[in-house]
């Protein structure tokens, strides 16, 4: 059980505290309600550079690294789709040095021309060395405009293309700042030895002030239920020939997203599943094969991705792949089997709340979920999938009708 | 009113508070170590054997490593995965120059049962001809991959030239190796660095002294039982080598020279020396190179430890367009080292940095474990870290200028860039 406290600001700030007496650090953690998918269709990768703008100096505070490192402490944040999470690691009797620092930045970013120039130019960089430099690595600025024709996830965080981050300009990254920066759009989760009434005392006097926007309310365009198979074939200098299925699954906040969860993993999440045993090792059609789920807060995406073995070709890779989904189709699962990746996903719940930062960010996100007691009652919703709720949430998934599949071909 | 122009008092940090495993001796020089300090039902532990690339024939290191679980006479590769994950547990096995290692996690209920299946798949495993050419197949597509990606032609042409002196160090997987192994090698390699060469043992999780006292017995006879060789000071090659990369649009840069390990005496003030260079977010070749050129995504260097030596390395990957101009702003950086002091408020500011690194590299049972056998397998004390935390606290700006000059020498180091 992870204890915390919750609390909200007149500010409408939602502030969650977790105790832990064992560590002599502090994890400050705030959590924006926003992004990719909040971006304009033509200014995209805006979420993402901006997370690279919070770093470059508040209204009150030239530079922002410099004084935590002073403090002895150190920062990151991640963009998604749906977050942008900003974390700082320090020691213990130094928390009040994040708090002053986070707090800044929420109130009003520096906004200085060389800021916007320098992040431009190294988000530029990220967009080459992850996305283009790398063999697949356009893979995703490919598939999610497949796979999603109207919803905004048909662009990846990145962005859809260098050309929106070299056009930024200033009033757009402000306008941007306004929209979604404020404490009524954030969760503020603190972690470290403390008492409650002192990070009370810490947070209104930090936070108490800044003052709230208007409320983002989100509108995005709604994805059709996708009625046809979709496919694409693109060539790439490539050393194999790869694949990738993606099929639509439920939201994060649906009943049965566990339920797809526990299948991408008895289909192909390690050595014994599925689609390893069959299309692998027996049928020796693929030198890799994987299942896993984006785990988005709206409708995401199931895959099935790999690469085929020397020799061997799409289509006897699509027969086998339709037999062994079908199967699954029909199946009635095993208690045995179900118990196995059950245990396996306890054993992997039990690692990951051994970290500080984990707890820390994991209570944040539930919290966005609608619950922060979410991080505990996850478990039972593991614990409590049957066979019946496996083979209805299969029938759903695996539909060539559901099916958008890209195909790599190399050349 | 608030003042948010002043920044809150920042309290220094006096001591940092260690736990040490406990010693549980197997056989001849090997030993198990066990942190308890573990308050849920995680169990961590990890076999270290002598079974590094540099051993045995060339190449054997690295398929062993990686068919220790390809399945036995009784049991095939599934069927002991799927033994594994009924039990919730999870596998890793990785392989470097001069060791290898197979972890293994797992919760505290089924730790028996676990190791009773590790213990056999390791001893019994069969090298059958068909898993072996299975993870022929996934290793030589892996492989491909790699040889497309500009830091992995880098990272393999400063390997070639850093070890320039020493030939089992330079040792790689090639796409023509796959065709050349045979079945006679792995097996002899098995036998004496997995079967004869287990090295340690690390538990980290809260077990009852029977559970130790258990696993003590199992795996002893592993135990090694000579001792290798291992390089005591490498011999590089010096100068500028260029790997092209048809159509890349990055360059992958790697500068580095050999240098030391803890033993010397000058680590620790080399330590605060590369921290201020390159090895934290507010560094020289960060603020430069990134922030204020824009030319890279990340830039950073590392001293590297091996058994008995080490070396030093910078690694980037920048826009094609300014990699020439990426290495005159290194070696600007370098030679800005040697010749200015460095500012008093930069070496107070890295100073309470890596105090704050030094209480996070000690906190939890994970991070305890790795402090402490990171001065042991050098045979140093643990007040080691409180004289760092001393040597950090009195660092002076004429210490890191000296040491600049003595070891960064630009005609010393071996520069490799690959696009």
């Amino acid at each position: 059980m992870i204890q915390f406290e919750r609390f909200t600001l007149n500010n409408g700030l939602k502030v969650l505290f977790h105790k832990d007496p064992t560590t002599p650090l502090a994890v400050v953690n705030t959590l924006y309600d926003v992004g990719a998918r909040d971006e304009d269709p033509d200014k995209t990768g805006f979420a993402h550079l901006f997370e690279h703008l919070m770093f470059g100096g508040s209204v009150n505070i030239p530079d922002f690294d410099k004084p935590l490192q002073f403090a002895g402490g150190e920062s990151n944040a991640f963009t998604s789709n749906d977050i942008t999470n900003y974390y700082d690691v320090l020691p213990a009797q130094n928390i009040e040095t994040a708090l002053w620092l986070e707090s800044d930045r929420m109130l009003s970013l520096a906004f200085t021309a060389k800021s916007l120039e320098t992040q431009r130019s190294v988000v530029i960089e990220e967009f080459k060395q992850r996305y283009l430099n790398q063999p697949y690595g356009d893979v995703w600025l490919e598939l999610r405009p497949l796979a999603y024709e109207t919803h905004p996830y048909q662009w990846a965080t990145i962005g859809k293309e260098i050309k929106h981050i070299e056009e930024a300009t200033m009033q757009d990254v402000k306008d941007f700042f306004r929209a979604h920066y404020c404490p009524n759009n954030a969760i503020l989760c603190i972690a470290g030895d403390f008492e409650l009434n002192q990070i009370k005392t810490l947070v209104e006097k930090w936070f108490g002030e800044i003052p709230s926007q208007e409320k983002y309310v989100r509108n995005l365009p709604i994805e059709a239920v996708q009625k046809e198979f979709k496919q694409k074939t693109i060539e790439r200098k490539v050393p194999s020939d790869a694949f990738y299925y993606a099929f639509k699954m439920p939201a994060r906040k649906d009943p049965d997203y566990h339920t797809a969860d526990i299948i991408s993993d008895a289909i192909g999440g390690d050595k014994s599943s599925r689609l390893y045993q069959a299309i692998l090792k027996k049928a020796k059609l693929v030198s890799e094969i994987n299942a896993y789920i984006t785990g988005s807060l709206d409708q995401g995406l199931f895959l099935i991705t790999g690469k085929l073995a020397p020799g061997k070709s799409f289509e006897d890779l699509d027969a086998a792949l339709w037999l062994e989904l079908d199967k699954i189709n029909h199946l009635h699962m095993e208690t045995k089997e179900l118990e196995r990746l059950k245990n396996k996903i306890q054993t992997a719940k039990e690692f990951q709340e051994q970290g500080l930062l984990n707890r820390a960010m994991n209570l944040s996100f539930h919290e966005l979920l609608g619950d922060a007691n979410g991080i505990n009652t996850e478990k039972d919703s593991y614990k409590n999938i049957t066979p019946e709720a496996i083979h209805r949430v299969s029938n759903q998934l695996f539909r060539k009708e559901n099916c958008s599949l890209l195909k790599v071909k190399a050349i | 009113m608030l003042d948010r122009t002043i920044s809150p008092a920042i309290h220094d940090i006096e001591k940092i508070h260690f736990v040490e495993p406990k010693i549980y001796p197997l056989q001849h020089e090997t030993k198990l170590f066990l942190m308890k300090e573990v308050f849920d039902e995680t169990v961590r532990i990890e076999f270290h054997f002598q079974a590094g690339a540099i051993q045995g024939v060339k190449n054997a290191a690295n398929f062993v490593n990686s068919l220790l679980f390809s399945g036995t006479k009784d049991k095939s590769s599934t069927q002991i995965h799927e033994e594994l994950d009924q039990l919730g547990a999870y596998l890793d096995q990785e392989i470097s120059s001069e060791k290898a290692f197979v972890s293994v996690y797992c919760l505290r209920k089924n730790v028996e049962k676990v190791l009773d299946i590790v213990h056999d798949s390791i001893t019994n495993v069969a090298f059958l001809e068909h898993e072996l050419s299975d993870m022929i197949q996934e290793k030589k597509q892996r492989l491909l991959v790699s040889l497309e990606k500009v830091n992995f032609l880098a990272r393999k042409a400063f390997q070639q030239h850093l070890f320039a002196s020493n030939e089992v160090y330079r040792r790689q997987l090639e796409p023509e190796d796959f065709d050349q192994i045979k079945i006679e090698d792995l097996k002899a390699f098995h036998r004496e660095f997995y079967l004869n060469g287990l090295s340690k043992i690390v538990v980290v999780s809260n077990l009852e002294e029977a559970i130790i006292n258990r696993i003590v017995e199992q795996f002893k006879g592993w135990s090694n039982t000579t001792t290798k060789t291992y390089e005591t000071k490498f011999n590089n090659n010096k100068g500028t080598f260029h790997i092209t990369k048809k159509d890349a649009i990055q360059t992958a840069i790697r500068i580095g020279l050999p240098m030391f390990n803890k033993k010397d005496e000058d680590f620790i003030d080399f330590q605060f020396l590369q921290t201020i260079f390159g090895d934290y977010f507010g560094s020289r070749l960060m603020s430069n190179i990134r922030e204020d050129k824009g030319y890279t995504y990340g830039i950073g260097c590392s001293l590297v430890e091996t058994k008995l030596t080490g070396y030093f390395v910078i690694a980037t990957e920048v826009a094609k367009e300014v990699s020439e101009a990426t290495l005159t702003e290194i070696k600007y950086e370098i030679d800005r080292l040697q010749t200015e002091p460095i500012p008093a408020d930069e070496l107070n500011l890295v100073k309470n940095y890596l105090v704050g690194q030094l209480l996070k590299s000690a906190d939890g049972p994970n991070s305890m474990m790795d402090m402490f056998l990171s001065v042991y397998d050098y045979q140093l004390p643990l007040d080691f870290y409180a004289n760092y935390l001393r040597k950090i606290k009195d660092m002076k700006s004429e210490t890191i200028q000296k040491l600049a000059k003595k070891y960064l020498n630009w005609s010393d180091f071996t520069i490799i860039t690959a696009g």
